[in-house]
């Protein structure tokens, strides 16, 4: 492999296809064309750490949820109420949450200056502004990518979603690849392929499966390259995954927990991602819709609200209980917040300029907030940040370092956006 | 020195140093085995001929797609006749699954699988087919393709180059600067290329200024929109690593030649057709009509460069110039020479693919096994000693399953004395659908690396689409072997139809002593059927 | 006698501005007084007679609900007269309003007691009547129980006297959105976010029936939330009729994109009969009323105002009026000749409905808050 002397090129060219070709740019070195590059060596941390982002879809308001604002002209008729910790208050719409303060990192001065629900999610997701031409990996593709996953018969990125199909997404990883990419469990049921169908024994399928590794050992004595090799590998994994179904399946949980967490479908799919994380899933996000509450914002925060408030508490308190809440990232974000003024309709439109974010768990200072917005929450007043210093954030964590590089066909491009940095004061 | 400059000087030492003309009466074919062999470091390391069905395969699948049936592939092996290969070539390339294959492949390649908006995918594929089908010369077919401004509804499809991009002309010029000059300069757009010197600012924009007055009219979402183009506009540019800024613009250019130099027109003669609300305009000199001759010139060396290139890595499952959309002077062709031959002969033989295509699958490089020789493993691909082994397309794979499983014959007899390639082709592209979905690149995306995902393999394992066609249904390849009377004949049928070829002794044993003992024969045959469709032999191209 | 009206000729009489949205209005049963609640948590009473602004500051969140102890005199203010008395207002002023009491229930779930004929001074009573919004008020015929109903998904009955509880009516399953009393004062009817009215004995404290008015409400399952509600509800007079309001229709619960609707229930056979606006209008129906002549007026507001007119027998919409913004709120004045608009815009608007060959006289200009 030739040395090459690059231009510096640290300027996010805002053209409309500024493509990382996916081949190198210099022309293959000898050997096998096509192999994807080595990804960053994955850091030891002690134990297996795991990431859980909670994603409320729409846009919810900050004011009814993390940075109330009472009898201001923009707060809206619902109180602020105390927390845990002493000092904080949330909205009275998470009285539950309020009660788990102390577990919980508040970050109040986000400002992602984007306003369309497309863009601000892939600030959130990708720690990226939205770049003509080259695709940030998600923070799940990240996360599965970079965290040890001792566990290898499970996919280590996976997304419940309220509908839609369920089935596998070639788009989430970005450039790290479709391995990194997730599977999606609509209503978290498992992609229909996941499970052997009835029309195949598990005698077939042994006997399948025997055969199919008989016939590819006997091609390979005379013709093998690494893309074959991929080929029959995928076939191993894929049985793997097949074989831990089970793990999809809340069901087998205690249903005192599925009472716990609510029978409604957010209850089941936190109970679900709880599951998975045990089972030892690297990433889950579950997705709750829906937030963008133009009209009549304070009746629909207080449905969805109530939805969350309870599933959210009893995974908090059910992943401390275990022990997993310090090797467990937990985030809860939205696209954007919600306007401080109150349209005519009882809405709050999309709101970028002053928002805010909860976490807990691993690397994080718990029972803490950082950063304020001004009496009425039109403007941050301190510790102003956004999604590239969130996205630092959540990885500095889980004990990685965000500075470091991938290197999609030979291009060195940082994990997180190089222009910011973690937010320090928030971490152990 | 300037960097089309240097391209050129590259170019033509390289045609006066090496040996790039045949030798008196020398086929292409032959041309190419010289100088593939001239290449090898040790004779020894190259693989031996490829057998009879190795060779048959290989050639049906690259010339038309389709794995050979049975019924084909028993013929070919019994076959005595010395010729027979050279036969079995010319009757592919003028089967009509010729065209078919042809017009999907470049369907992909030209349009990345997008979405069809503004031309119907029905007029597109004709419009492919049938200029593969006559044979019509490649420059011709580019030149048509990006010259069309869609006004007339009988040629329509083939501007649906420009047309289902939305006329975007980034994506335009760095499609075209990919597809015709072997140029992917899409990063030379902000600035000269940060790797490649070859690649400057000027030439990205020298492309967009072919393109840069042409528009969509009326607008870019009527579905029947055409081209229109104004009588002015510039292409400016600054490079973002230029702290001074300076504006630079460039008129039309194809680098490596000289620039297409602009007709002014008197003040009030700039139109046949002046721009009015909701007229289209035709300016009297228009710059996107020469950007067809101009792609295809004869002094664009790099046209035929490229044409042949990707005509090569078809057909060898690697380009001469690898990655194929890199053609520049720090990336030199494994084979210079070779190279300049193909492109010289191709020209001289007015850009005819059908006669090239003939040619390399004529030759002893393409004609190679496979089966890496002892001590071959550490010669480098780019030799070409062994044949390389090609994934098959989504297509490819598509129509393999539905060949192997016995479906293609039911519909075949279906149709009776109705069969036609147009009428099967009808029957069978309902089946395809999954496989385009899952296998292939997302839209808008050139055809990736090569990737196995989990939902590829699922699909594969627990996807009823494959399970149906595994069914034992009337005509089915399970049926029809279940009804053979030898367990040693039904492993034969199993592996000519699936693999093509006839199984070893191992294997025939093997697989008759399976079914002897089975209690469920049926479900037997069922179970062998999968595991040798979804294995590495049935997946490459070898 | 009743003044003639006739809604084709309603018509702007007064504005009565606030600095900040306005989400409810009455008028007290004298409709000397006009009060609005507002979105800085404030009551506002507007005096007809001196264009008085009178603040009521107290509640610590939003106000819909307001209900007023009965009129128990004959100080009922005309507002077709009121230019005239307006002419002797230093004497009408000095005429001492007969008192009565203003209640109102707040987003906190607070229920307040209020000297109506206060000057600028807080409740006299306050109770914590729900959990969550209190959502309306109401007080029976007899002035001696207030119901309120709300987020809890109760209706709750209590002694206007000492505010001592007397019953829970325990039975929606959702946000009771509405309260009513029949005028008869044996029943009352309470209306919830799925369209559901109970109709309760008030002797027993039983569920007589339920009647059924889903049609105003939708589970928008693309954003997985419920959209409805009886946002307004009223009695005729005698009680044969009752009608209901709210949003139909819906195919955007959170843009609001749907039909406002009233529903209009015979009260002996509980059939429900949609009155329909007839021009397309997008929004909801905020509040609904039916007039002396048994005409069913309503008004909504999504982004622009309406006020629509029906025959209630045959269900025609005979008028509909364009107001200049968001009606989230109507209440119909004693005289019936004119209603209020509580606009999101801060201002409520007084129309009069009068006929007359004369001139609309002119409004009185209310006195600068």
């Amino acid at each position: 492999m030739r040395e090459n002397v690059m231009k510096p090129c640290e300027y996010a060219c805002q053209t409309e296809e500024h493509q990382i070709s996916r081949r190198l740019f210099l022309g293959a070195a000898a050997g096998l064309a096509g192999f994807t590059a080595p990804s960053v060596a994955k850091e030891l941390s002690s134990g297996q750490k795991r990431m859980l982002v909670i994603f409320l879809s729409g846009g919810v308001s900050q004011l009814e949820t993390w940075d109330p604002k009472p009898n201001t002209d923009t707060g809206g008729p619902f109180r602020a109420i105390p927390t845990s910790v002493p000092g904080i208050h949330i909205s009275e719409l998470l009285p539950q949450a309020a009660k788990r303060m102390h577990l919980l990192t508040l970050v109040r001065g986000i400002n992602t200056a984007e306003d369309e629900h497309g863009r601000g999610a892939t600030i959130m997701l990708t720690g990226r502004r939205t770049e003509a031409g080259i695709k940030y990996p998600e923070v799940g593709a990240v996360a599965s990518n970079l965290l040890v996953t001792p566990n290898r018969d499970l996919p280590g990125h996976v997304q419940i979603t309220p509908g839609g199909g369920s089935g596998f997404n070639k788009e989430d990883a970005g450039f790290l690849g479709p391995k990194f990419a997730s599977i999606t469990l609509a209503d978290g049921k498992p992609p229909a392929d996941l499970l052997r169908p009835a029309s195949i024994s598990s005698d077939s399928d042994r006997e399948r499966e025997a055969l199919r590794q008989k016939l590819n050992a006997q091609f390979a004595q005379s013709r093998r390259s690494a893309q074959t090799d991929a080929y029959t590998e995928s076939f191993e994994q894929a049985a793997k995954v097949a074989a831990r179904a089970g793990a999809f399946d809340a069901g087998r949980e205690d249903p005192k927990a599925a009472d716990r967490y609510g029978r409604h479908d957010f209850g089941r799919h936190m109970l679900l991602a709880r599951r998975l994380l045990e089972q030892g899933v690297t990433y889950v996000k579950v997705t709750h819709t829906n937030y963008d509450t133009h009209h009549e914002n304070f009746d629909f925060h207080i449905e969805q609200l109530s939805e969350f408030d309870r599933p959210f508490s009893m995974l908090l308190d059910d992943l401390a209980d275990r022990g997993l809440l310090q090797s467990t990232l937990v985030v809860v974000m939205s696209e954007f917040g919600r306007t401080p003024r109150i349209n005519d309709r009882y809405g709050r439109d999309h709101w970028s300029k002053a928002w805010s974010v909860a976490m807990a768990g691993c690397g994080l200072k718990a029972g803490a907030v950082i950063g304020k917005t001004n009496a009425n929450g039109t403007a941050v007043t301190e510790r102003e940040v956004h999604g590239g210093h969130l996205f630092h954030t959540y990885f500095k964590a889980l004990g990685l370092n965000p500075t470091k590089n991938f290197y999609p066909d030979g291009r060195p491009i940082p994990i997180a956006d190089p222009k910011a940095a973690a937010i320090s004061e928030i971490l152990t | 020195m300037g960097s089309p400059w240097r391209l050129l000087l590259t170019m033509a030492l390289a045609s006066t140093f090496f040996s790039s003309k045949l030798q008196a009466e020398e086929p292409l074919h032959k041309g190419i085995d010289r100088i593939i062999a001239e290449g090898f470091e040790s004779p020894t390391k190259a693989a031996s001929p490829a057998k009879d069905a190795e060779f048959l395969r290989r050639v049906t699948l690259d010339l038309t797609g389709r794995i050979p049936s049975a019924t084909e592939t028993r013929a070919f092996l019994a076959n005595r006749t010395p010729t027979k290969r050279a036969e079995w070539i010319d009757k592919l390339i003028a089967s009509p699954e010729y065209s078919r294959r042809m017009q999907e492949y470049f369907d992909v390649v030209l349009m990345d699988r997008r979405a069809d908006t503004k031309v119907s995918r029905a007029a597109w594929e004709e419009f492919l087919r049938t200029a593969f089908a006559s044979n019509k010369p490649y420059d011709e077919l580019v030149r048509e393709i990006l010259s069309n401004d869609g006004a007339n509804p009988k040629t329509r499809a083939a501007a649906k180059f420009f047309l289902d991009r939305d006329l975007e002309p980034t994506i335009v010029t760095r499609d075209i600067s990919r597809l015709f000059l072997g140029r992917n300069v899409q990063c030379a757009q902000c600035h000269d290329h940060p790797l490649v010197d070859d690649y400057a600012q000027e030439h990205f924009y020298g492309i967009q200024a072919f393109l840069n007055r042409s528009y969509l009219f009326p607008n870019a979402q009527d579905v029947k929109a055409v081209i229109a183009e104004k009588a002015e506009g510039e292409v400016s540019f600054i490079s973002v690593f230029d702290p001074k800024k300076v504006q630079k613009s460039t008129p039309p250019l194809v680098s490596g030649w000289k620039p297409i130099v602009d007709v002014t027109l008197e003040k009030g003669k700039e139109y046949k057709v002046a721009p009015a609300k909701d007229v289209k305009p035709i300016p009297a000199y228009s710059r996107l009509e020469k950007l067809g001759a101009a792609i295809t010139a004869q002094e664009n060396v790099a046209f035929r460069r490229t044409a042949v290139n990707r005509l090569w890595a078809l057909m060898m499952g690697r380009g001469l110039v690898h990655p194929i959309d890199f053609d520049h002077s720090k990336n030199p062709p494994s084979h210079p020479e070779l190279l300049t031959l193909l492109a010289d002969e191709f020209v001289k033989h007015r850009c005819d693919v059908k006669w090239f295509l003939r040619e390399i699958a004529l030759s002893e490089s393409y004609q190679r096994s496979s089966e890496i020789p002892p001590g071959g493993q550490d010669v480098s691909q780019d030799r070409f000693a062994v044949t390389i082994l090609k994934p098959l397309s989504p297509e490819q794979f598509g129509y393999a399953m539905i060949q192997a499983t016995g479906l293609t014959d039911v519909y075949r007899k279906e149709l009776g004395n109705n069969a036609s390639e147009t009428s099967l082709h009808a029957k069978l592209s309902a089946h395809l659908g999954p496989f385009q979905r899952i296998y292939g690149s997302r839209p808008g995306e050139p055809e990736d690396a090569f990737s196995s995902t989990l939902d590829q393999t699922l699909f594969v394992k627990h996807g009823d689409h494959v399970q149906n066609l595994l069914s034992p249904r009337v005509g089915s390849l399970i049926e029809r072997a279940g009804k053979l009377k030898e367990p040693t004949d039904m492993a034969e049928e199993l592996y000519l139809t699936i693999y093509s070829r006839f199984p070893n002794e191992v294997e025939r044993r093997d697989i008759a002593e399976l079914l002897r003992m089975a209690k469920n024969r049926t479900a037997l045959l069922s179970d062998i059927a999968w595991a040798m469709l979804a294995s590495a032999e049935f997946r490459f191209n070898h | 006698m009743n003044t003639p009206i006739d809604p084709t000729k309603t018509r702007l009489l007064m504005d009565c501005k606030h600095a900040r949205p306005l989400i409810g209005c009455r008028f007290d049963p004298s409709g000397r007084y006009l009060f609005v609640s507002a979105e800085d948590d404030t009551l506002q009473r507007y005096d007809l007679l001196t264009g008085e602004k009178t603040p009521f500051v107290g509640h610590k969140s939003w106000v819909r609900g307001l209900a007023f102890s009965p009129l128990r005199d004959n100080s009922l203010v005309r507002l077709a007269t009121l230019p005239s008395a307006a002419v002797g207002s230093a004497a009408i002023a000095a005429r001492e309003p007969a008192p009565f009491t203003v209640y109102s229930g707040d987003y906190h779930g607070n229920l307040f007691w209020w000297k109506g004929t206060a000057g600028a001074a807080g409740p006299v009573k306050s109770i914590s009547a729900h959990e969550g919004w209190i959502r309306a008020v109401a007080v029976s015929p007899d002035g001696a129980t207030v119901a309120t109903c709300g987020n809890d998904h109760l209706v709750k009955l209590w002694n206007t006297a000492d505010g001592k509880a007397v019953r829970t009516l325990d039975g929606h399953k959702c946000h009771v959105y509405n309260v009513a009393f029949h005028p008869d004062g044996t029943r009352l009817v309470s209306a919830d976010l799925k369209g559901i009215i109970k109709d309760w004995d008030l002797a027993t404290g039983k569920i007589v029936r339920d009647l059924d008015a889903k049609v105003l409400h939708k589970y928008d399952s693309g954003f997985a939330a419920d959209i409805g509600g009886i946002r307004g509800i009223g009695f005729n007079a005698r009680g044969t009729l009752l009608t209901c309001t709210g949003i139909t229709n819906v195919s955007n619960a959170f843009a609001g994109v749907g039909n406002p609707l009233v529903v209009a229930f015979d009260w002996n056979a509980g059939t429900p009969k949609p009155l329909k606006p007839t021009e397309a209008f997008q929004g909801t129906g905020w509040g609904v009323s039916v007039l002396a002549d048994g005409t069913v007026i309503a008004a909504g507001g999504g982004g622009q105002g309406r006020v629509w007119f029906w025959n209630a027998s045959d269900g025609t919409n005979t008028h509909a009026v364009n107001v200049p913004m968001n009606a989230r709120d109507m209440a119909v004045h004693p005289d019936g000749t004119a209603f209020a608009l509580a606009g999101a815009n801060g201002t409520c608007s007084i129309y009069t409905m009068m006929v007359g060959s004369a001139a609309p006289t002119p409004p009185i200009q209310p006195k600068k808050a």
